[in-house]
């Protein structure tokens, strides 16, 4: 890890700043810059999993990468590929519009190297089904607050089966009301009891 | 029911509700759950009904009483939709209004408060309501000069009263013909989440926590004394339930950022509510445990916390049993999915380990699903009847009616806009009796700060 990954893995907001003008300067390109950053958010990924950072460390890492790439963003030539470890499409299931868990599990797998087809909040079964079929991803997951979202968590894992997609999909499903006896409900492959073993699953799947 | 025996039931019931919060004997386990939404749903309202229809809302709960008479307590809704649409609400949704009639209402975060605005705030946290966040949150008070928004004010303010009346009529009909207590009345929220949840927003509250922390902290002590005045103004006046707390973004903090930004004002805020004499229902939203052990700072019997379904029940009987009740337990998604076998063995488990030695309260984590199974909700009172039975002839009576106001010296008076003496020399020499002018006068404004500063919820 270099300096800037360092700087971004420590949460020292004003010394990323520093050090991003200060490759600028010297001529690095933005693809590099992207690099040192992603080294950084894998180590706070780490931290996470261990349990020395908690969920605003997480937050607060993401909140400066967001600067940093609004920053380069217009040295970009063209977005970075996001080949990395794969596709991931995500969302909170309709007629939920809480998006905090979502977002927390989309940074920490974005984190780790994963590309996020994040659906947003009040997701419907044929719009997963739909970013399933356009990105090829591998793995989808649901997220929801409110316990009335098990009946959707089941319809969207039913749709996924009358697309006939059932058997290149993983489905995980996470959130404060979900547990096993949600996921035997809803047909999924696994429920996370939280963003860390959904990323652990994650990397099994694409491992 | 004849008057005499509601009344003696709706001793019973409250006597066993106030003698559990206190730590003292029970005959049984309350069955006593704060937020219960599966009461209006089992009765066949739609959500959208009972937040438009006060007449609804009371048959609705008056057909769930009559066909549960076992429970202790009962609330349900607490929106009333016409209010929120009078000024234009915008950090809700409603069912029937922007969501379908069936679905639950939701709230909307945003950033609603920027970083600049942190000293307003805290120099006069009344006029940054008015000035800065009451426009941004109330769509109607969008352009506070124009006539819409003047007819928009009265409107809500008339609506409030509409939804007081509401309120009084249901808790009169519940005690009166069913015997029913209430769980709680009133409301108030840790001055972190007021930040948190309405006014910064979760993302911005987690970075302020590193890029502004002195402010942030300034914040929240600037709030103590509005979250207190809002709660001692909506509590019963009789104390005889406690006041409610809903806690949103403890869970999310690491142990020292809680020490840090969460726990000195809202000890604070629990220390004067508790020192006015009242007790306090506060719900543990999502997992406490790393927080638990500071609860035991606070004085003893006075708090009853509901822990959520992400949270450990049994960790939490270890730490704060004998010290605090605890409510909760039943997992939503038993009541939800599983069959009245499996609730009637998880609720026997409830009662033989955290029921054990009283201070518990049976419920689900902290809101009741509503999309609960009748027949599991008819095992889980069966099931506590059967194995949460600690001495069948105890009978606690409910506290001795203590109505009035304690004073706090450490909770400073709420700083009027117009205050009487101001108003006082505006009007010359009084001519009859002052203290019946200044009396109306002072809670008409009291009165007004409450309807202000309800919106932080």
């Amino acid at each position: 890890m270099n300096d800037l990954s360092l700087a971004l893995k420590d949460l020292d907001e004003k010394r990323v700043y520093e050090l991003v003008e200060k490759e600028l300067a010297a001529g690095a390109r933005a693809i590099d810059i992207i690099e040192s950053c992603n080294a950084g958010m894998v180590a706070v990924g780490e931290l996470f999993a261990s349990g020395a950072y908690f969920i605003s460390e997480l937050i607060f890492s993401a909140e400066i990468l967001k600067e940093v790439m609004k920053r380069i963003e217009t040295l970009l030539q063209a977005a970075p590929s996001g080949a990395g470890k794969g596709k991931i499409v995500i969302g909170t299931v309709k007629g939920d519009i809480h998006d905090i868990g979502k977002n927390i599990a989309a940074t920490l797998l974005r984190g780790s190297g994963f590309e996020i087809i994040d659906l947003g909040v009040d997701v419907g079964a044929e719009k997963f089904v739909e970013a399933l079929e356009k990105s090829g991803a591998k793995v989808l997951g649901m997220s929801a607050l409110l316990n009335f979202a098990y009946p959707e968590m089941k319809k969207v894992v039913d749709a996924v089966i009358a697309a006939g997609l059932r058997d290149k999909v993983r489905i995980i499903i996470g959130g404060a009301p979900v547990n096993e006896q949600v996921r035997e409900f809803s047909g999924a492959d696994y429920a996370a009891a939280d963003a860390v073993a959904g990323v652990e699953f994650c990397k099994n799947v694409y491992g | 029911m004849s008057s005499e025996k509601t009344g003696n039931l709706f001793e019973k019931r409250l006597g066993r509700y106030q003698a559990a919060i206190g730590l003292q004997p029970v005959d049984r386990i309350p069955i006593a759950t704060g937020s219960n939404y599966f009461a209006e749903v089992y009765s066949g309202n739609t959500k959208q009904q009972t937040l438009y229809d006060p007449q609804k809302w009371l048959e609705a709960e008056e057909a769930f009483v009559c066909d549960f008479p076992e429970i202790d307590v009962l609330r349900d809704n607490r929106i009333y939709g016409p209010l929120f649409d009078a000024i234009g609400c915008k950090t809700y949704r409603l069912p029937g209004r922007d969501l379908p009639p069936d679905i639950q209402f939701q709230f909307v975060e945003d950033e609603y408060m920027k970083e600049q605005d942190y000293d307003k705030l805290i120099e006069n946290p009344l006029r940054f309501m008015i000035e800065s966040f009451l426009p941004k949150i109330l769509g109607e008070f969008a352009d506070p000069c124009a006539p819409r928004s003047h007819i928009a004010f009265l409107k809500a303010g008339m609506a409030q009263m509409m939804m007081g009346q509401v309120m009084r009529n249901r808790t009169v009909v519940l005690e009166e013909k069913h015997g029913m207590p209430q769980p709680m009345a009133g409301f108030f929220l840790a001055p972190y989440d007021v930040l948190a949840d309405s006014m910064r927003g979760f993302t911005a509250t987690m970075t302020d926590m590193f890029r502004r922390p002195e402010k942030l902290t300034a914040a929240c002590d600037v709030l103590v004394d509005e979250v207190c005045h809002l709660a001692l103004a909506t509590a019963d006046p009789f104390k005889r339930w406690p006041i409610f707390v809903p806690t949103h973004k403890a869970m999310f903090l690491s142990p020292s950022q809680f020490d840090r930004f969460y726990w000195p004002s809202f000890k604070k805020t629990l220390e004067i509510l508790i020192e006015a004499g009242h007790t306090v229902r506060a719900y543990l939203e999502g997992n406490w445990s790393a927080h638990l052990h500071r609860l035991l700072e606070l004085p003893k019997g006075k708090i009853l916390f509901d822990i959520d379904t992400r949270g450990d029940i049994v960790k939490a009987k270890e730490i704060l049993g004998g010290h605090s009740c605890i409510a909760g337990g039943v997992q939503d998604s038993r009541l939800i999915l599983g069959t009245p076998k499996e609730v009637r063995d998880h609720v026997r488990e409830l009662c033989r380990t955290v029921g054990t030695g009283g201070g518990y309260i049976l419920s689900a984590g902290c809101n009741f699903p509503y999309d609960t199974k009748p027949e599991n909700f008819r095992a889980m009172i069966d099931a506590v009847l059967e194995f949460g039975v600690y001495d069948s002839s105890l009978s606690p009576k409910p506290r001795e009616l203590s109505p009035g106001v304690q004073t706090v010296a450490s909770l400073k008076p709420r700083r009027l806009v117009t205050a009487w003496d101001v108003k006082k020399a505006e009007l010359g020499e009084i001519k009859g009796d002052e203290e019946l002018i200044r009396r109306n006068w002072e809670q008409l404004e009291q009165m007004a700060h409450v309807w202000i500063w309800q919106w932080i919820l």
